[in-house]
């Protein structure tokens, strides 16, 4: 009975054990153990892990990389990857904060197509200057986003459905309505997806030429670095932040302690959805430009995971959504040099996530042998 | 008329053996929103097979199909033991281990199929190609008016399925064994107490789930596009789930939603291609199901009954 | 008589506890013995172990004189040991055979090669089974359609049908009427007298004088001693399982009616399934009175409670508090206007579990100014110091203060920190529901003291509980409800326990 820990036992309870910041050191311990799983398989294929790690960072411009193409540098790369990761942040943020309500948003890919499809026919083929257009796609995001996040919500409170099944059907009814729209009204004759956007209408600026540069400006990045305070503060430090948390960890008490669930579950939603659209504004009418006709974005569904090995907080979302978008951004890089498939960093990321899955159980584990530690 | 009957049994028999999976998974209380990804994961495994067995087995293309098929239910149920494993001895949160084992699914068999093609058959493709699956014309009941559409053309992958789907409800409904699972969907305790193991039995419930899955997966990939390629991640996986739901977790009723979401299919296309409309219109006759799935969940979300302990831990 | 189980030195630790602490206990054959104790003195752990549900450190179990190892439930099954469960363990939506016949099914097979559940001779089984003891079940019903008695009827009749020898019963009497208790009481002495060796574990007194031979008593994990009951007074028990003696009555104050506070008028309730749990029930309620609303678990206390706090909406009649018609507003507003309520499920209604103490303290109030600014910006502070007062006032225990989740505190003092919460409401009226449910001697105790202080304060208190000494204690008149219709509203004084448990049955629903 008196066992002393073993030198695994130890190790594991310094990286998952309680204390301090036991949440974050899980989700780091977590991260390690993916990376170790990728090493294992790159080495399978004969590659030296060290380098294709290595690689992948200065793929995404966190390093350097050796010689530059012309009108290029680390921070070109850098400024493309933050590009990248804006649709994400806004999409983790979106299902987080459904979370801490205790809802599951599997929506948020239908509501990226469904907000894009909306901004891109009102605004991405109108002649609108820039200065009014930008702001409207933003806008247009965040309505259409809200609107579906709302039904959803109005459709579990009212209805009692289940959200999770609500929105299966609410991404396949619209994923092949905004297809059917595309196919007959906006389609692209040679790419086979909707006509690209205008310049005017869009959130990311190619090209851009600064200090003889051609930089990837996305505009909305500053808003999504806003957003992840503003939610940060909104649920901490304010009474619906309270009442949300409250609805999310027990809605039968939150009813008795008098707080409105029905209202707090659809404002929620509203505020998940309007993420949602903002994420799908921002990809759609930022790092892409135009929608392919019945995918939902893979970006959408890795937003839940992302926002889980964020520990549904919305700091911890953003750097989540950094670092699984430093692997998908580095990635070309890494296997133009390595000589490895691409597909690789899509299964360390879903190996990422698999883990990040069970980072509860980590805790949980760790908790207890604290316990019979204690105990002896 | 034929062919809508035809394409109908095609599309709903393969959905139907998926939906079995579900039910068997959720029935003993397991949430599996990893279907999708366990039909995909299965018909990569059974069109792999394909592609490595057809140097070995040569002149029998029957045996190969067959193998194949075989193969795909063990892919599935290999992929399904980890959703189980996550689930009963991880304790993740169901949903979650159920969107992480999709996304997992179409990472892997991308990366799988690529580099085999690459380094085993020394061409760059993402795709197995299959044969097309043997179909049968049954004699006399082929020429029974209407109903005869039944038994014509016949992918013979059906009759499989349905004598499986046979002995599945069979299983679920009259073996102290698919007692046992329903039971643990219920009040899993009650299990224990009577001395069952319920997470052996959720365990087992799970990798039937993805084996029936697998299997449906690759008739997908047979009658669809007689490839394996990641096309097969179309939301078929969904589209069961649908039905399950719609036919309350009974095998009998989810048999009827299949049928339906089946034939509401081919004869939206069949409609589409008479009326000469452009196939895009084909888009609007997919919503149908999960528009019916939506609409009769908003009017009957009381009265469908999910297993009581769905998506409860049990320690 | 002949040593049928015997402990020796079982010791068992859960994270933080010993459960038991090297205890030896010797059953005979053919008796009744009663394991005595507080909530979580070790009485159901040590039953547990029997039972194959846990597995002892230290020590060893004999059966018939045989050291064995209980691995599992189904190792106790081929020793012929069976047990009832507190929590039915029974599967809702299949039938009585089905959850009998669970485990050890009887088959047949179709052309002699394919198994199958043979659910015919089974129900035959059943059925004889049901006749010899005495036990009327219909095999058939499926048992989400019977009630609580028949259902632990069906839990025994699971033992009988695995020819249990050794009978262990968890607490059987809870869920019971005073008439369902005589009744299984009956039906335990029976068991006893066909040759089955019976274990009880409770701790109810007068349920051991009246049936038990011997009772063993357990306090904090220890064993105390066995007794034989015949010769062993109730008090000399109830000392030896608390530790100390417990005045076992309240001195009440004198009883002074105040004006109105609750007036219910022809009130109706249905479920969120649309079933009428309550049925045009109407009561008044004054300042310094208690009333108290009796009757069997399920006959529409907990709806009129409901009601009255807006948790479910009022089908007819109306709910008046200070003479104002409140059956419209929200929650929110009742609170508001001055009703308190503690519920009856602590830990899924009146607590957030994962909320630390802090929060849960003030979340009837977290809204309100000082603890929410004027913007909607919580001001943490405040809750905090709120939270210390009531901790120190009320006594809430807990391991690291204001930050403790309420997950990982005692039922106890879960129910203190509801109670300080409720009670700083300054609310005139305070429903309570089943305020004292499996907490120990002397948690009850504060508790009942706390209802007579807030009577003799001017309160207006509705307390509902399904125990009837608690309500014979501390009411002053007391409302019997069957089937969710009123059966009388007398005095308490005017009525005998026995009175108030025939009329919970619905024995004079005729007359009335």
């Amino acid at each position: 009975m008196l066992k002393k820990p073993n030198l695994f036992k130890r190790i594991f309870m310094i990286c998952c054990g309680p204390g301090k910041h036991q949440l974050l050191r899980v989700s780091l311990f977590c991260i390690f153990l993916s990376l170790l799983a990728g090493s294992v398989l790159l080495l399978l294929l004969g590659k030296n892990p060290f380098e294709a790690y290595r690689s992948i960072l200065q793929g995404a411009g966190i390093l350097p990389k050796t010689r530059y193409a012309g009108k290029k540098s680390q921070l070109t790369d850098f400024m493309s990857l933050l590009n990248y990761t804006t649709p994400m942040i806004f999409a983790a943020l979106s299902v987080a904060v459904a979370l801490k309500s205790g809802i599951f948003n599997i929506c948020v890919s239908g509501i990226m197509v469904f907000s894009g499809f909306i901004a891109t026919i009102l605004v991405g083929y109108s002649s609108l200057a820039p200065i009014i257009a930008k702001p409207l796609v933003v806008l247009i995001g965040v309505v259409a986003g809200g609107l579906i996040g709302v039904l959803i919500g109005y459709l579990r409170h009212r209805f009692n459905m289940n959200e999770v099944v609500v929105a299966i059907m609410l991404n396949y009814i619209i994923s092949y309505v905004v297809s059917f729209f595309i196919q007959t009204r906006f389609v692209d004759p040679i790419t086979r997806q909707s006509v690209e956007v205008g310049q005017n209408a869009r959130l990311t600026l190619f090209d851009y030429p600064i200090m003889n540069l051609k930089m990837e400006i996305n505009l909305v990045f500053p808003l999504a670095l806003i957003t992840v305070f503003l939610i940060r503060y909104f649920i901490t430090r304010t009474r619906f932040g309270f009442e949300l948390q409250a609805v999310g960890l027990n809605s039968k008490a939150s009813n008795y302690a008098g707080i409105n669930v029905g209202k707090t579950v659809i404002t929620t939603m509203l505020i998940s959805g309007s993420l949602a659209g903002l994420a799908g504004v921002s990809y759609y009418l930022g790092s892409n430009a135009s929608i392919q006709p019945r995918v939902l974005p893979a970006l959408g569904f890795d937003s839940i995971a992302v926002a889980l090995l964020g520990n549904t907080s919305a700091i911890g979302s953003f750097f989540a959504s950094l670092l699984v978008m430093i692997f998908d951004s580095g990635t070309t890089y890494m296997s133009s040099r390595m000589q490895v498939l691409r597909e690789i960093a899509a299964l360390i990321t879903s190996i990422l996530l698999l883990f990040s899955a069970i980072g509860i159980f980590f805790r949980a584990l760790a908790n207890r042998y604290a316990r019979e530690v204690e105990e002896v | 008329m034929d062919s809508i009957i035809i394409e109908g049994i095609a599309f709903s028999i393969p959905l139907f053996i998926i939906a079995i999976g579900g039910i068997y998974s959720e029935g003993s209380g397991v949430i599996n929103l990893a279907l999708e990804g366990l039909l995909g994961f299965g018909a990569f495994a059974g069109g792999l097979s394909y592609a490595l067995l057809s140097s070995v087995i040569t002149g029998n293309p029957l045996l190969l199909i067959y193998a194949s098929l075989a193969f795909a239910m063990v892919g599935g149920a290999l992929l399904a033991s980890l959703h189980a494993l996550m689930c009963i001895k991880f304790k993740a949160n169901q949903v979650i281990s159920g969107v992480v084992i999709n996304m997992l699914s179409v990472a892997l068999t991308a990366f799988l199929a690529n580099q085999i093609n690459a380094s085993v058959f020394g061409q760059p493709s993402n795709k197995f190609l299959l044969e097309i699956f043997p179909k049968v014309t049954v004699p006399l009941l082929s020429k029974i008016p209407i109903l005869g559409a039944l038994f014509t053309d016949l992918y013979t992958f059906v009759p499989i399925i349905v004598v499986i789907a046979l002995i599945m409800a069979y299983i679920l409904y009259k073996t102290p064994f698919g007692m046992h699972i329903r039971a643990c969907g219920d009040n899993p305790h009650a299990v224990a107490a009577a001395g069952g193991n319920v997470m052996k039995i959720r365990f087992i419930s799970v990798l039937v789930s993805g084996a029936l899955a697998g299997l449906g997966g690759m008739c997908f990939a047979y009658s669809i596009s007689t490839t394996f390629s990641p096309n097969i991640y179309m939301g078929f996986g969904y589209l069961a789930i649908a039905a399950y739901i719609f036919g309350s977790w009974k095998i009998s009723r989810t048999f009827l939603a299949c049928i339906l979401f089946g034939f509401a299919r081919s004869a939206g296309y069949v409609l589409v291609q008479k009326l000469e409309l452009p196939s895009s219109y084909g888009d609007l006759v997919l919503t149908l199901p999960y528009i019916v799935t939506l609409v009769l969940l908003l009017f009957f979300s009381s009265k469908t009954k999910a297993p009581r302990a769905l998506g409860d831990v049990y320690e | 008589m002949d040593t049928l189980v015997e402990f020796r030195h079982i010791t068992k630790r859960f994270p933080g506890i010993v459960a038991n602490n090297d205890i030896s206990l010797s059953i005979q054959k053919g008796e009744i013995l009663a394991i005595l104790g507080e909530n979580g003195a070790g009485k159901s752990t040590l039953m547990s172990m029997l039972f194959g549900m846990q597995i002892p450190d230290e020590g060893d179990i004999l059966i018939r004189g045989k050291k064995e190892h209980i691995s599992s439930p189904l190792v106790a099954n081929d020793l012929n040991i069976g047990m009832v469960h507190q929590h039915f363990m029974l599967v809702e939506n299949q039938s009585i055979t089905e959850n009998i016949i669970m485990g050890i099914e009887p088959k047949k097979r179709y052309f002699g090669l394919f198994p199958y559940v043979d659910i015919q001779s089974s129900k035959e089984k059943v059925r004889e089974l049901s006749k010899q003891y005495q036990l009327e079940v219909d095999p058939e019903s499926i048992i989400e359609d019977i009630p609580v008695s028949t259902r632990q009827r069906v839990e025994i009749l699971k033992m009988l049908y695995r020819n249990a020898e050794i009978l262990i019963f968890d607490e059987p009497t809870a869920v019971l009427t005073p008439q369902e208790i005589e009744s299984l009481l009956g039906i335990i002495k029976n068991l006893r007298d066909s040759g089955k060796t019976i274990i009880l574990i409770t701790h109810k007194l007068d349920e051991i004088k009246k049936i038990a031979d011997r009772c063993a008593i357990l306090c904090k994990g220890k064993m105390v001693g066995v007794f034989d009951v015949a010769s062993t007074t109730t008090q000399e028990m109830s000392a030896l399982m608390v530790g100390r003696e417990v005045s076992l009555t309240l001195s009440s104050t004198e009883h002074k009616r105040g004006t109105e506070v609750l007036r219910v008028e022809g009130l109706s309730v249905e479920t969120n399934e649309h079933i009428r749990k309550v049925d045009k029930v109407s009561f008044t309620l004054h300042r310094g009175e208690v009333l108290s609303i009796a009757g069997v678990a399920g006959n529409g206390q907990v709806e009129i409670a409901d009601a009255i706090a807006g948790l479910l909406p009022v089908k007819e009649g109306a709910i008046f508090l200070a003479g104002k018609d409140i059956s419209g507003c929200t929650v929110r507003e009742r609170i508001e206007s001055g009703v308190a309520y503690i519920p009856e499920d602590r830990q899924s209604v009146g607590l957030i579990l994962d909320f630390p103490l802090r929060e849960n303290l003030c979340l009837k109030q977290y809204y309100q100014d000082p603890y929410s600014n004027s913007r909607g910006v919580l001001q943490k502070q405040e809750m905090e110091s709120l939270a210390k007062q009531l901790i120190s006032t009320y006594d809430i225990r807990s391991g690291s203060g204001v930050n403790t989740l309420a997950r990982s505190m005692s039922g106890g003092n879960q129910q203190k920190a509801i109670i300080a919460r409720e009670i700083n409401l300054q609310a005139d009226l305070l429903i309570f529901v089943q305020p004292t449910r499996g907490l120990d001697v002397g948690a009850i105790e504060t508790i009942h003291k706390k209802i007579d202080e807030l009577r003799a304060q001017g309160k207006a208190i509705l307390l509902i509980s399904l125990e009837l000494d608690e309500i014979m204690e501390l009411a002053d008149s007391i409302l019997v409800l069957y089937n969710g219709k009123v059966q009388t509203i007398k005095q308490a004084s005017e009525m005998t326990k026995l009175e108030v448990g025939e009329y919970m049955m619905g024995v004079h629903v005729e007359k009335a």
